[in-house]
């Protein structure tokens, strides 16, 4: 480094920076000798590189077309790089693209920010699409902060995974070739995560950049914080099981000593609690061992079933029909007509015997399937849909209490806006509605009228969802956040805000103590009910999250996206079970777990209930955690409709499966 | 730059009431409005996808400015998604049509009906897993195809699990439930077929099983039906047309499959085709239309299940050869017969009626001749035969010159044949005879190599021959001429399909005269006339 060099850097620097002053002091300056000592002393430890950021600093800082410049170069060494690396590096052009692009609208560019997005879209648009079109309109530094995708992504950095040699390569090639501003794009927005070992060799598909508001590490971090996933303890199951074990107990008892009826074992106690000795909760807790499942008790208060609630539920249990990839299920579809596009949403009651819609004119509606007269091909099978219909009571009233029985439905009104979530209570008593007045309302089917109204969300209330056993409820929301309420009181419990857009879906872990929530944030997280925390987030979905499904055993949820794509997650390790498949089958409004949590079922408005083997796909062999290694998702069967996309899923307790959807006229 | 162009701002602040906005402030706004316009939009999507739709509407907007607490737009809102019209002029400007109406006409209008109610209606999208075929649900076809080939790609996949890990499938085997309403609607086209009184009704029954896609599980029965009807009422001959009809009907509907029943259906076309009486008396001649309309049907069945069942179409041919070398059978049955291999096509003329042309004309000449037969009826039908076998002669022999390239060469070959011809033609009946009595003697040496479904039938023919009277034995002494032997050649050669097919040609005017000249492409006579 010569000196005139050294000092024509600085002389320029500060007369571009209009430091007059100092400019004049460093001219005097310069003539005695101190600088040049000072330099001397530091030489050894100034880079090269930073002299001439430095200097192009100086250069190029008033001229937007620099950008333009250096990314096409950049594009161009990427795409010439040996495949080896191309995968890895490619993965660097969308954040800078972005970038480059937000950064020329925040220097007040517009015109020329305009240009270049337009002259470099083309390459992202496959993976990007819908983020390009948020994007697109930007065009001045307000907008900056408008738009919650580009305040995102300035707020938060990308995080991008290269190998050691990759990144090597990327830093020696923006220092050589003098691409200051590349350079500091990668410095200032990219957070490049040195990954042992040899480039990945193919395309990782499910490789989506998400920002997720938090760094990487903390992310992971948060991804490994304990979770119990298990079931919930004490639940109508376990107590199903334990009652098939006493039952048995009791039989071999009482075969053997017949004359002998002094010590029946009592029902209460086992009710009450485990009174039935150490001894018995001692097998209990080996059989539980055996059956792999973990059992856990429950954060929150939960309330007790009634005893008739517990009876009819131990029947369907008894009664359930075991499903798998050799036994289908059969599926009862409940087709909507003359809607006239105004079915926004569908609500099926556990047993199926109950229909709610809500409709885009604040109304909703329920039918009870069970009073019908249906016409069925198989009267029998019809028979024993109703029979599987809920207890006595709850559907007797509720037409009295509606509009004229001709109607054939019970119509609910008392919204003010499009109603978008509508949910049953487990005990089918209780209906929710949700809607675009930013309320929910709970009616009772007994009554036929609105209990309660629940205010607290700010926005349009897009899902709502009763917690597995009743009382709490879920909502998600346009205003970013998802809320637990209670249904005896009328403010919420717990809120949960982190989400960087909409909460589209929420679902109940089947033990109650986590919720899941789908965001347009391309995010799904897991929330802590009782400390309202968030405990995993899930990325790797394109789009918008619509629906989401718990399986049984708590230990999987499966979640799908505005493009089709279904993904299954391990909620235990936060990674994906199955590795995903990118269909463009069109919307995934509904997904739903058997019972017994061997398959999925998915409901899409290309018009097609499809069935997936999740038994198979996730029941890995043993040491099949690599990720490298995920397998997909089996598709089992896939059923059209006609004409109808499928809105709604739901497995009743036995396993048969109801959908429901609104038929559309067809495309002539 | 941006989408908005300022003068669109500009026009937009007239339309507020700014008369002049400056340039450079509609500069300036353009770019915000876009943007503005975009969230909007995006906003609307939303909302579109939280009403399940992938159609954007008005309301959809108009949700979008509510969420942004702008007044909504009125005026727009349409159950139909609206239909812009594209400006004349430009590429790219559309507007929406809207109509003008007057105010006193819509109060004076009678109130529209209400709309009709929403409804839920309930059906088996699966049993089981299996899609029961009802109305409610799509027809079988391409979407299922897919799903099979999707799984076995998945399936086909490294990493899946072995194949073996899952487990057997064994499906019970399931009972046949048919709806009531199928029931009905079998029970109906029954009565109609069997009543066959109101035609009307019966076209639109027949029409409806021809597009019909609910009527799958009906189909067995449909075939026995037609199976039982055919066996027990051949004398009914209008009943047998129905029948017919039914048959057709239900190998045109495309939702039907039918090929596990073609070989129960198969038997009672061909019996409709080559029984011996159809039909009673008084019902005259018409019992020749239901032999052309069943091989119609035969030929259809060969046509579209004989590519991928290839026993259909040899089992029909032997069938039908055998019942038209059969002497025994009577004209009718052999004009079936005929008829249906006429309808499999030209070339199953050519390999299989044509080598046994001769011998036959041999038998039907007997009959033709008023002198020699007198039973009108009789002869009727024989002439009948005769006709059928010339068109179908003819028109093999129209194809084969069609194809035919070098026409001048085997013309030249061909000369001293067509001399031949024109020689007997001249000579007229007596000499007729002389070239089926070669073919007689050729005629086994043809059939050697032919399947074996036909020696044993040759040998009746000349036994049936022998009983024609000593005629035949005397020809048969003479000597065989040039010609004849030329011709018992060409017939063997012919159904080779290498022979000549002008010497083919030269034979059949031999056998049929100058009846076979018609058939003959223009091209090709005029040819023929300048050499001879």
């Amino acid at each position: 480094m010569k000196e005139e060099d050294l000092n024509r850097i600085v002389l320029s620097y500060l007369k571009k920076k209009g430091y007059r002053n100092a400019e004049a002091a460093f001219k005097s300056e310069s003539k005695t000798q101190s600088l040049q000592e000072m330099v001397n002393g530091q030489e050894n430890d100034l880079d090269v590189s930073i002299l001439n950021h430095v200097y192009l600093y100086v250069k190029g800082e008033n001229s937007p077309s620099r950008y333009g410049e250096s990314y096409s170069k950049l594009q161009a060494w990427v795409h010439d790089s040996l495949d080896l690396y191309k995968n890895e590096l490619s993965r660097i052009l969308y954040p800078i693209f972005v970038h480059c692009f937000l950064q020329l609208v925040a220097k007040g560019y517009p015109t020329e920010a305009r240009e270049f997005f337009q002259a470099f879209k083309a390459d992202h648009q496959s993976a990007h699409g819908r983020d390009l079109q948020k994007l697109e309109g930007v065009s001045n530094p307000q907008h900056l902060l408008d738009n919650d995708l580009a305040k995102s992504y300035r707020e938060n950095k990308f995080s991008v995974k290269l190998c050691q040699y990759s990144c090597e390569l990327l830093i020696s090639f923006l220092h050589d070739s003098e691409m200051m501003l590349m350079l500091s794009l990668v410095n200032e927005h990219l957070n490049l995560e040195v990954v042992p070992g040899q480039p990945s060799p193919l395309p990782e598909e499910d490789e989506a950049f998400t920002v997720t508001g938090k760094p990487q590490e903390a992310l992971e971090n948060l991804n490994r914080s304990e979770i119990r996933w298990g079931q919930l303890e004490d639940g109508i199951e376990q107590r199903f099981e334990e009652k098939m074990a006493e039952e048995a107990a009791e039989a071999a008892n009482e075969e053997k000593k017949e004359g002998d009826p002094s010590k029946p074992p009592s029902k209460k106690l086992k009710k009450d609690g485990k009174a039935g000795g150490g001894a018995k909760a001692g097998k209990q807790g080996a059989k539980a061992a055996a059956s792999g499942a973990t059992r856990v008790p429950s954060v929150i208060p939960l309330p007790r079933l009634s005893e008739e609630v517990e009876g009819l539920a131990f029947e369907d249990l008894r009664k359930r029909v075991q499903l798998g990839s050799a036994a289908l299920p059969s599926v009862c579809f409940y087709t909507f007509m003359n809607h006239y596009n105004s079915l926004n949403t569908v609500a099926l009651s556990q047993d199926g015997s109950k229909v709610a819609a809500g409709f885009s004119d604040s109304s909703v509606k329920v039918w009870d399937m069970s009073k019908r007269t249906v016409s069925q091909p198989q009267a029998q099978s019809a028979e024993a849909r109703t029979s599987e219909g809920a207890g006595p009571g709850p559907g007797s009233q509720s037409q009295a209490a509606s509009a004229p029985g001709s109607m054939g439905y019970s119509l609910f009104q008392a919204h003010s806006g499009p109603v978008y979530g509508a949910d049953f209570s487990p005990d089918d008593r209780f209906l929710l509605s949700s809607s675009a007045d930013t309320t929910v309302r709970l009616w009772s089917m007994e009554l036929g009228a609105n209990l309660v109204c629940y205010k607290g969300h700010n926005y349009p209330v897009w899902d709502v969802r009763f917690s597995p056993l009743g009382h709490y409820f879920a909502t998600a929301s346009h205003d970013r956040t998802a809320r637990i309420w209670s249904t005896d009181r009328v403010h919420p419990l717990r809120i949960m805000a982190g989400h960087l857009s909409d909460v589209d879906c929420v679902r109940w872990h089947p033990n109650c103590n986590y919720v899941a929530t789908g965001s347009s944030d391309k995010t799904v997280r897991l929330w802590d009910v009782s400390s309202g925390e968030c405990m995993r987030i899930f990325t790797g979905h394109r789009s918008t999250i619509l629906s989401l499904a718990m399986s049984p055993d708590g230990r999987h949820m499966a979640s799908a996206d505005e493009d089709g794509t279904i993904m299954v997650w391990d909620l235990g390790s936060g990674r994906k079970v199955v590795t995903p498949l990118l269909g463009r089958n069109g919307c995934v409004w509904s997904l739903a777990f058997s019972s017994e949590g061997s398959l999925l079922a998915s409901g899409s408005e290309d018009n097609c209930v499809r069935i997936w083997d999740v038994g198979a796909s996730t029941r890995a062999p043993k040491g099949d955690d690599k990720p490298g290694t995920a397998r997909r998702l089996r598709l089992l069967k896939t059923l059209p409709t006609k004409h109808t996309p499928v809105y709604s899923l739901q497995f009743s307790p036995r396993n048969l499966l109801f959908a429901a959807g609104a038929a559309q006229r067809p495309k002539s | 730059m941006s989408l908005v162009s300022k003068n669109s701002i500009q026009v937009a602040a007239q339309s507020l009431g700014i008369p002049n906005l400056g340039d450079e402030v509609a500069q300036a706004l353009a770019p915000d409005v876009e943007y503005r316009i975009r969230e909007i939009c995006q906003e609307a999507i939303k909302c579109m996808r939280h009403s399940k739709r992938s159609t954007l509407t008005t309301d959809d907007v108009n949700s979008a400015l509510s969420l942004r607490n702008v007044e909504p737009l009125y005026g727009f809102s349409s159950d139909d998604p609206l239909r812009f019209r594209k400006a004349l002029g430009h590429s790219d400007l559309f507007y929406l049509d809207d109509k003008e109406l007057d105010f006193s006409e819509i109060i004076d209008a009678p109130l529209p009906k209400p709309p009709i109610d929403t409804t839920v209606i309930a059906h088996w999208l699966a049993v089981d897993g299996v899609q029961p075929a009802i109305q409610e649900n799509p027809p079988p076809g391409a979407e299922l195809t897919l799903p099979t080939e999707q799984k076995k790609k998945i399936e086909g996949q490294p990493g899946l699990g072995a194949p073996e890990d899952l487990p057997v499938e064994v499906k019970p085997a399931v009972k046949h439930v048919i709806s009531k309403e199928l029931q009905l609607y079998f029970e109906k086209i029954m009565e109609l077929v069997t009543s066959g009184t109101d035609s009307k009704l019966l076209n639109d029954a027949v029409r409806s099983l021809a597009s019909d896609s609910g009527i799958h599980p009906l189909v067995p029965y449909f075939i026995q039906f037609i199976q039982d009807e055919v066996q027990r009422s051949l004398h009914d001959l209008p009943l047998l047309f129905t029948l017919m009809r039914v048959a057709e009907a239900l190998l045109a509907n495309p939702h039907v499959h039918i090929e596990g029943y073609l070989q129960q259906l198969i038997p009672s076309v061909v019996t409709c085709l080559v029984a011996r009486r159809l039909g009673g008396r008084k019902n005259g001649y018409r019992h020749w239309d239901l032999r052309d309309f069943s091989a119609t049907i035969v030929a259809t069945i060969c046509h579209r299940y004989g590519h991928s069942y290839s026993n259909i179409q040899p089992r029909l041919t032997k069938t039908l050869v055998n019942s038209f070398l059969n002497p025994k059978q009577t004209y009718p049955q052999h004009y079936g017969s005929i008829k249906g291999l006429v309808a499999l096509g030209n070339r199953v003329v050519r390999l299989l009626v044509l080598p046994n042309l001769a011998t036959y004309l041999e038998l039907l000449r007997e009959d033709l001749d008023p002198q020699k037969q007198k039973d009108e009826v009789r002869r009727y039908e024989a002439q009948r035969v005769y006709g059928l076998l010339q068109v179908a002669a003819g028109n093999c022999m129209f194809e084969a010159l069609k194809e035919q390239p070098q026409l001048g060469e085997l013309l030249l070959k061909s000369r001293p044949m067509t001399g031949a011809k024109v020689r007997t033609s001249k000579a007229g009946k007596d000499t007729k005879p002389e070239g089926p009595s070669a073919m007689d003697t050729s005629a086994p040496e043809a059939r050697q190599t032919r399947q074996g479904g036909l020696p044993g039938s040759s040998g009746q023919t000349e036994a049936n021959a022998g009983t024609n009277g000593s005629v035949v034995g005397k020809k048969r002494r003479r000597p065989p001429g040039e010609t004849q032997e030329d011709a018992s050649k060409v017939l063997a050669e012919a159904w080779k399909e290498e022979g000549d097919t002008w010497r083919l040609f030269g034979k059949l005017i031999e056998l049929f005269g100058d009846s076979m000249l018609p058939f003959v492409p223009r091209p090709q006579l005029t040819l023929m006339h300048s050499y001879n």
